[in-house]
């Protein structure tokens, strides 16, 4: 590469203080956008929060805005109406049972199959793989009345293991899809020279893969149960007594009224733990979901 | 690619049953939760409405698809959808993720972006569905246009207001009597359609004034009281409109005085030459305020819901490219600098190809989730708009679950949505055979 | 004389005898109805609408009423909210349904029934006969056999109004139809739009469309209609309509305009009628307005909002007629249980429990007027008994293809009409064309 002149001085550091300014003097209109972009982003969001601390009939006559003029006007009663119901709880209690139980699963069915698909030999493995990311098309909708007919026989239905093992299959293509592609980048080398020593296909998954796959597995995680935390239409179909906390909220709809002051605060409710969720494995969301498309 | 078997493992039997027990069990929920009911919507969709043996229609339901207004809507949307969203998120998150590069608060930035994908769907239409209310005083969006508006174009006092006798005609925006008046005579302007509290606090009662020589004179008032009273009479209970400007306009309709009412809503145009003339409100009086944008109405219905979705997901693609961009060789990008390039050459001839492939990752994913959305239509849109914003997955969800119940038909829609994702499936395999 | 002797002795032994065992036969009977039925036994799975903050406490009142007198039954309600009709269809289509469920559409219960998966009741038919009119038993009647028991009603022929709104532009309830639009104009005057129509919802349209229908033309024909024994493309139907427009074309008298009328719900109408200050005036739809108005808006009764039946239109006995609407309880399966709840429900003990706590109207004549706990409660829910005609909610009668989708069939081509009032041939040709195309099937 021709070593021409730096058109772009790089600054050593300590270095002046203009050069120090024409720094802050370009960022800050990045700055300066990027706060009113984010700011913008979470107008709706602060627009939820505020509708689930004013009282019914504030929501119906005017904006939520009306907060900063009146602030008197917000109350916490939303939210203790809904504490005081025992329902809530079970509720939260029967989605943490079905997320976690189905998230746990994802992961380790997709990791084994993942890396069957990447570094076992064996004929059809190819035509396999892409029939299995096929499915990634197949819609939820699909599925239902079939699997309805299908849990009956076996009783499955309203079960939270029949509602996780429902979100479990139709997680897995993406899984399988997202690890298989991340185990094909882990360094040859390692799995080549366990192998010599003789280590078997199991030990060497344990051992190896599990550790070193970690932020894409996390990241899988992640994804897998925020989407199984937030499904309305699959518990609402095969649970009867259960009822995890997207179907609680439905189910406390009034049939005839604005709800908008228990949909508010339940949705902020149920909106914590996945973002705990989030922030917990940012680091591991951030490495691993790429893994494999940038080699 | 996978490594060929050293020496020392098991023959090919060994494989097969090795193979076989990491794949089994992800295959067996696979083959049950996802194989057969495809295929048993696949063949149920050749079946009728609600029974299954027994009750073969061939392809007619198939043709109800195409033919049936409502689908064909659907199918038109879904284009829409896939033309714009998958762009639109793409190309948010990289400016998104390339802007966070530089900042030391990217995970707050990051966080307030990526919030909108850990609310429920419902949670998110609901919200969205305050926000784009029509009525300025409810929905935010529209809240702003009228603040916007309000500066530009300010409301008149009496929007609302109505001629209480049919003399009294609209003509440009400003109500004109359209009896003649000449000097010396008076002019009764009443006006209805005004709420209590829009009355100026001034107001008194209203008068009729005594005619005067040479003057124009007259009134101009809230000609209501409870009951609805005599429209055109100046009764005891109504109130004066002070504070007006009333117009005199000659026969050419030209204004050539003008003056403001007084708190019983008397006026007084002073020496007014002979000749005919008719007493008007001008226009601004009656200048609407903002309305609002009908975001919820037919015609913005579509680009309403690709806000919201987009809002949602730019965060999906945010997060998965700042990753890539992460993961870039830094080197390349200095060698691009060093070589004399600008931000900008830069940024397109070096990192955009470099990011290609998670670009690509991010585009497909939303191209298939695009074409089966379901949610946010479902609680964003009002019903009297659905059959405008119908998708296929809601109109599959609608005929099939809903009123009718109409199975057959439904499995074909979810087959034909299926053969709708097959060439975005093409497209991927043959990113995935390229990788290989 | 000893035989004798020992014949009367034995015959009197013997009518002792009987006569104690039928004293105790009779006191172990009434004591039967006074204490717990221990014989029957048995979980029920109940599906229904209400929620918690809309019914489900005072419904669940009524079970507990009912687990009093049959300990050994439990009866497990699920609140379903308006989720309702998709989750029963997957439940039946699927076979795993509820043991009973609450529908409010007569029309999906005919379509159920048709395809047998109902269990008929005909257990409670003399328990029906008791306490309903004939009527309500037919509403419940499908091809000869009792299918369902209407527990709850709602007058739908009611018209909720802004008191001080109506004070300010000086009117009192109208009692006739031409009033009514008199009226209107005059509340237009005062500055306040007088009509507050949430059309996002279908059915406030359908509601509006068979209030004017049946006092234009009466019971008679509204049934008539109502099974589809009339053409949607009646002239009967275009003069309704006509009235129809004279209400939802006076687009400035609406709040929002037709534009509004489109994009407001049926709960979002109600808080801009009833809010401070007002957006409008009126609200046309039923008894169940006033729970949204208490919980949505700080409006008070008799001096915020209020009620009257809605205007006549033809005199005449059905001047006054009462459409109602309702919910109707089915069963899927059949067993002891199951039979004595049915019988419980249909038994005035069983609808006083939630008359009393206001929100409920019924068809059970032994329900005293007295038991409603305020008195608009009363003026709304009374009426369903005193009417001289009662007819059921037509849109609900129709199959659910064309009564009962949301966005089509009846409900969507009236939110079409109130687009554009003016095209009323060919709002009928479409609603013809549907309803027979829905009937066919």
């Amino acid at each position: 590469m021709a070593a021409a002149a730096p058109a772009i001085e790089i600054p050593a550091p300590g270095d002046a203080t203009s050069a120090r300014i024409l720094r802050a003097i370009t960022r800050t209109p990045i700055n300066i956008v990027l706060v009113a972009l984010g700011a913008a982003w979470l107008v709706p969001t602060i627009g939820l929060f505020i509708t689930s601390i004013l009282p019914a009939s504030a929501d119906a006559s005017k904006g939520w805005w009306q907060i900063f003029s009146h602030p008197s006007l917000a109350t916490w009663s939303n939210y203790n109406a809904l504490f005081h119901n025992s329902g809530l709880i079970t509720a939260l209690k029967t989605t943490a049972y079905i997320a976690v139980g189905n998230t746990l699963l994802v992961v380790i069915l997709g990791a084994l199959a993942g890396y069957a698909f990447a570094w076992l030999d064996f004929p059809g493995r190819d035509w396999l793989f892409i029939g299995v990311i096929g499915l990634l098309v197949v819609p939820l909708q699909m599925a239902l009345i079939p699997m309805f007919k299908l849990y009956d026989t076996f009783g499955l239905f309203d079960t939270w293991y029949g509602i996780a093992l429902f979100h479990t299959a139709f997680g897995l293509p993406f899984a399988v899809f997202l690890l298989r592609n991340f185990f094909v980048g882990l360094p040859k080398d390692i799995l080549e020279s366990a192998r010599i020593d003789g280590a078997n296909e199991i030990v060497i998954f344990v051992r190896l893969i599990l550790p070193l796959g970690l932020p894409a597995i996390a990241s899988l995680a992640i994804f897998q149960f925020l989407w199984t935390w937030n499904d309305l239409l699959v518990a609402l179909t095969f649970g009867q007594n259960t009822t995890p906390i997207t179907v609680w909220i439905a189910g406390q709809l009034r049939e005839f009224g604005t709800s908008i002051d228990i949909i508010a605060p339940a949705s902020f409710i149920s909106l914590v733990i996945p973002l705990c969720v989030f922030l917990a494995f940012q680091r591991y969301f951030v490495q691993g979901l790429l893994a494999g498309s940038v080699k | 690619m996978a490594a060929p078997p050293p020496t020392g493992q098991p023959g090919r039997l060994g494989r097969y049953l090795v193979g076989a027990f990491f794949l089994a069990p992800a295959l067996f929920m696979l083959a049950v939760w996802m194989v057969y009911p495809a295929v048993y919507t696949i063949i149920r969709s050749f079946f009728g409405p609600t029974g299954f043996i027994g009750h073969w229609v061939g392809i007619a339901n198939y043709k109800t698809l195409f033919t049936t207004a409502t689908l064909t809507t659907a199918i038109k949307n879904n284009a829409i959808w896939v033309a714009v969203v998958p762009a639109m998120v793409t190309a948010v998150g990289l400016v998104f993720a390339v802007l966070t590069e530089r900042i030391r608060w990217a995970v707050a930035f990051k966080t307030a972006v990526f919030l909108p994908m850990a609310i429920s769907a419902f949670a998110t239409g609901v919200t969205w569905r305050i926000m784009y209310q029509q009525d300025p005083n409810l929905g935010a969006i529209n809240a702003l246009g009228k603040v916007i508006s309000g500066a530009f174009s300010p409301a008149g006092v009496l929007s609302t207001a109505l001629p209480s006798t049919p003399s009294i005609q609209s003509s440009a925006g400003a109500l004109v009597l359209k009896t003649p008046t000449h000097p010396g005579g008076v002019a009764l302007l009443g006006l209805t359609g005004i709420a209590p509290d829009q009355v100026p606090k001034n107001a008194a009662q209203a008068v009729k004034p005594a005619p005067k020589p040479g003057d124009v004179v007259g009134t101009v008032w809230r000609d209501f009281k409870p009951g609805g009273g005599k429209a055109g009479v100046v009764e005891t209970g109504e109130l004066g409109l002070p504070g007006v400007t009333v117009e005199l306009r000659n026969a050419a309709g030209k204004t050539i005085q003008s003056t403001k009412s007084k708190p019983d809503g008397t006026f007084d145009f002073v020496k007014v030459p002979a000749g005919t003339y008719n007493a008007a409100i001008g226009a601004q009086t009656f200048a609407k305020p903002f309305g609002g944008f009908a975001w919820l109405g037919p015609n913005l219905i579509v680009p309403s819901l690709l806000i919201a979705y987009i809002w949602i997901w730019a965060g999906f693609a945010m997060v998965v490219i700042g990753a890539g961009l992460a993961a870039m060789p830094r080197d390349v990008l200095e060698a691009a600098r060093t070589d004399g390039a600008t931000e900008w050459q830069t940024f397109r001839r070096v990192t955009v190809p470099l990011l290609m492939p998670v670009l690509s990752v991010v585009f497909v994913t939303m191209i298939i989730n695009v074409l089966k959305v379901f949610d946010i239509v479902y609680a964003l849109a009002p019903e009297s708009e659905y059959a405008k914003a119908n998708v296929i997955a809601l109109a599959m969800y609608f005929t099939a679950f809903q009123g009718a119940g109409n199975f057959g038909v439904g499995s074909a829609i979810a087959v034909f949505l299926f053969l709708l994702v097959i060439p975005v499936l093409a497209l991927n395999v043959r990113r995935f055979k390229r990788e290989a | 004389m000893t035989r004798t002797r020992i014949v009367v002795v034995a015959v009197a032994a013997i009518a002792t005898a009987l006569f104690v065992a039928g004293l105790a036969g009779a006191r172990t009977s009434s004591s039967t109805k006074a204490h717990q039925n221990q014989a029957v036994s048995g979980t029920i799975t109940f599906d229904g609408i209400w929620t918690s903050s809309s019914g489900q406490v005072q419904f669940q009142d009524v079970i507990n009423a009912f687990q009093k007198l049959y300990p050994k039954v439990h009866v497990h309600y699920k609140p379903v909210g308006n989720n309702l009709p998709t989750v029963l269809t997957t439940a039946v289509a699927g076979g795993h349904p509820p043991d009973m469920a609450d529908i409010a559409q007569p029309g999906t219960i005919a379509q159920f029934a048709k395809e047998g998966k109902l269990k008929p009741i005909t257990y409670a038919k003399s328990t029906m006969a008791k306490y309903f009119a004939p009527a309500w038993a037919s509403l419940g009647t499908f091809s000869g056999k009792l299918y369902a028991l209407p527990f709850k009603a709602a007058n739908k022929s009611v018209v909720w109004y802004n008191v001080p709104a109506f004070t300010a532009a000086g009117v009192t309830p109208p009692k006739t139809f031409a009033q009514l639009l008199k009226d209107a104009q005059t509340i237009k005057s005062s500055g306040t739009p007088a009509y507050s129509i949430g059309g996002s919802d279908g059915w406030t349209l359908t509601d509006m469309f068979e209030n004017i229908y049946l006092r234009t033309f009466g019971a008679a024909k509204y049934d008539q209609l109502s099974q589809h024994k009339i053409k949607w493309t009646d002239p009967s139907v275009t003069t309704a309509l006509k009235t129809m427009a004279k209400i939802v074309g006076d687009t400035s008298n609406i709040y929002g305009g037709t534009s509004g009328a489109l994009q407001y719900g049926f709960n979002d109408s109600v808080t801009n009628a009833f809010s401070s200050p007002a957006k409008a005036a009126m609200v046309f739809e039923a008894d169940f307005v006033g729970g949204v108005i208490t919980s949505s808006t700080k409006a008070k009764p008799k001096t915020g909002f209020n009620t009257f039946t809605w205007p006549s239109i033809t005199p005449g006995p059905d001047a006054s007629a009462v459409e109602i609407a309702g919910d109707l309880f089915v069963t899927f399966r059949d067993n002891p249980a199951i039979e004595a709840f049915v019988k419980y429900l249909a038994t005035p003990q069983a609808a006083e429990i939630w008359a009393k706590q206001g929100g409920f109207g019924t068809g059970n004549h032994n329900v005293p007027a007295s038991i409603y706990p305020d008195p608009i409660t009363r003026a709304t829910e009374a009426p369903i008994l005193t009417a001289k005609s009662v007819v059921f909610d037509m849109s609900d009668n129709q199959p659910p293809a064309f009564g009962a989708t949301t966005g089509s069939g009846e409900w969507g081509l009236f939110q079409t009409f109130l687009k554009d009032p003016t095209n009323i041939s060919g709002i009928q040709q479409q609603l013809e064309a549907a309803a027979a195309a829905a009937y066919k099937k």
